[in-house]
């Protein structure tokens, strides 16, 4: 499993690339985070709810509750279209830095080799 | 399922309750609720759910510091103790407390030894040879042979505890992992010293028997009957003590049961009136002895001290609460 440290930055934009399917809920979303990663990266429930917070401060997303289901009625989230466009600046950002680090990756790689 | 609910309940404890906050709770509470089904419904078994569910569940303050909530003791402003220290606070606490109550039941056994040496003096059935004075001073030393390693015990036990004073003080919060750990053992603790206590009360109850049946057979076999009461006084009072520390080492933790901050503040008081009260009836019971020989009937001060003290404290308690 992967060190939350190293996620932490980006734990707002996989949220975000997760709402961009569609409207969601807390238990969806860190299921579906755990599907597509197959088990490498699980967010914790409250890392989750922390960036939640986080991303309706900044106005990424709106909550609203989801029509009653069982008795049971969830908070569902919505990406705004602010929440787009800072998704896609991070994604930029990390094609940016994926190609930063992965310079240092490589030479640490060709010089292990000889 | 139980142990998630109460697991998020303790989480939540300390919190104000904010509609805010209501709604966060019932929101992880469904999340939660859901996992579990799911890993039950998977084939996991009951234990293994209900772990996965908590070890998933992350850190709480993580969530609270993003939300700008603060909880309502000031956690910042005092030292966070984790359950590996309160574990540890509890294992010294359970060892001090039995060293503290050994140092007690010897001070009583020595004062029972006091009393029966004098008596059997008295009676001239030892010391015969000795001189009158020497006949009341031995058994006063014997007294004071126990309290030596009693006070030891006191001393060991007050220094190793040195550290941890500031639980005493009520200055600490417990992390809220530990809260929970803590608070689901309490009741097996509380049980178990309620138990200690049942003993203990029984034996104290008991005890002024073995004066009545002393008294059947004459003056000095009261004196004899006096002995076995303060013995058995000695084993309720190791009873009350090492049983009692483990669970108050909970109830300081938890802040509960007297251990809250306001009711730290009457303890104080009450404290500070023990303080003066026990070593004067200290004084009154070596003063008596020594200077008009009363050894046989001056540790009946301690026991009206003793009453008149759980007095005092009650009446205190009553009129602060009003």
């Amino acid at each position: 499993m992967i060190s939350s440290d190293v996620i932490r930055g980006y734990n707002d934009t996989i949220i975000l690339s997760l709402l961009l399917e569609g409207d969601s809920y807390g238990y969806e979303i860190s299921k579906n985070i755990r599907a597509v990663t197959d088990e490498q990266y699980v967010m914790k429930e409250t890392t989750l709810y922390s960036a939640f917070s986080r991303l309706e401060k900044n106005g990424y997303i709106e909550s609203y509750y989801g029509e009653e289901t069982q008795g049971k009625r969830r908070t569902y989230f919505r990406i705004t279209q602010s929440g787009m466009t800072y998704y896609k600046e991070k994604c930029e950002e990390w094609g940016l830095t994926k190609k930063v680090i992965n310079k240092f990756v490589k030479e640490l790689k060709d010089s292990g080799d000889h | 399922m139980e142990t998630i609910k109460s697991y998020l309940e303790n989480m939540f404890r300390n919190l104000p309750q904010t509609e805010e906050i209501q709604r966060l709770r019932n929101e992880l509470f469904l999340n939660m609720e859901e996992k579990y089904h799911e890993l039950k419904k998977e084939g996991k078994l009951d234990n293994e759910a209900v772990g996965i569910v908590i070890s998933e569940f992350g850190n709480i303050d993580e969530l609270l510091e993003e939300m700008n909530i603060g909880t309502i003791d000031n956690r910042d402003v005092y030292p966070t103790i984790n359950l590996e220290e309160a574990k540890e606070f509890i294992l010294l606490k359970s060892k001090t407390s039995y060293l503290v109550g050994l140092g007690v039941g010897l001070i009583l056994f020595g004062v029972s030894l006091l009393i029966l040496l004098t008596q059997l003096a008295e009676d001239d059935l030892i010391f015969r040879t000795l001189s009158s004075n020497a006949k009341y001073t031995l058994p006063v030393i014997f007294l004071f042979l126990l309290i030596v390693p009693a006070v030891g015990l006191f001393i060991y036990s007050g220094t190793k505890l040195e550290r941890f004073k500031f639980i005493d003080e009520g200055v600490f919060s417990l992390a809220s992992a530990a809260k929970v750990v803590l608070n689901k053992e309490l009741s097996h603790v509380s049980s178990k010293q309620s138990f200690g206590t049942i003993i203990g009360v029984c034996i104290c109850v008991l005890s002024p028997v073995a004066i009545f049946i002393g008294s059947l057979f004459g003056d000095s076999f009261s004196a004899y009957g006096v002995c076995v009461l303060l013995i058995m006084i000695a084993i309720a009072v190791f009873i009350f003590i090492s049983t009692g520390g483990v669970s108050e080492a909970y109830k300081k933790l938890l802040k509960i049961d007297g251990f809250d901050p306001e009711r730290q503040k009457e303890n104080k008081v009450i404290g500070a009136v023990a303080g003066v009260v026990w070593p004067m009836a200290v004084c009154i019971f070596l003063f008596c002895g020594f200077v008009f020989n009363l050894w046989r009937i001056s540790w009946i001060i301690f026991p009206i001290t003793g009453v008149l003290f759980g007095g005092f404290s009650a009446c205190y308690s009553i009129i602060k609460s009003k």
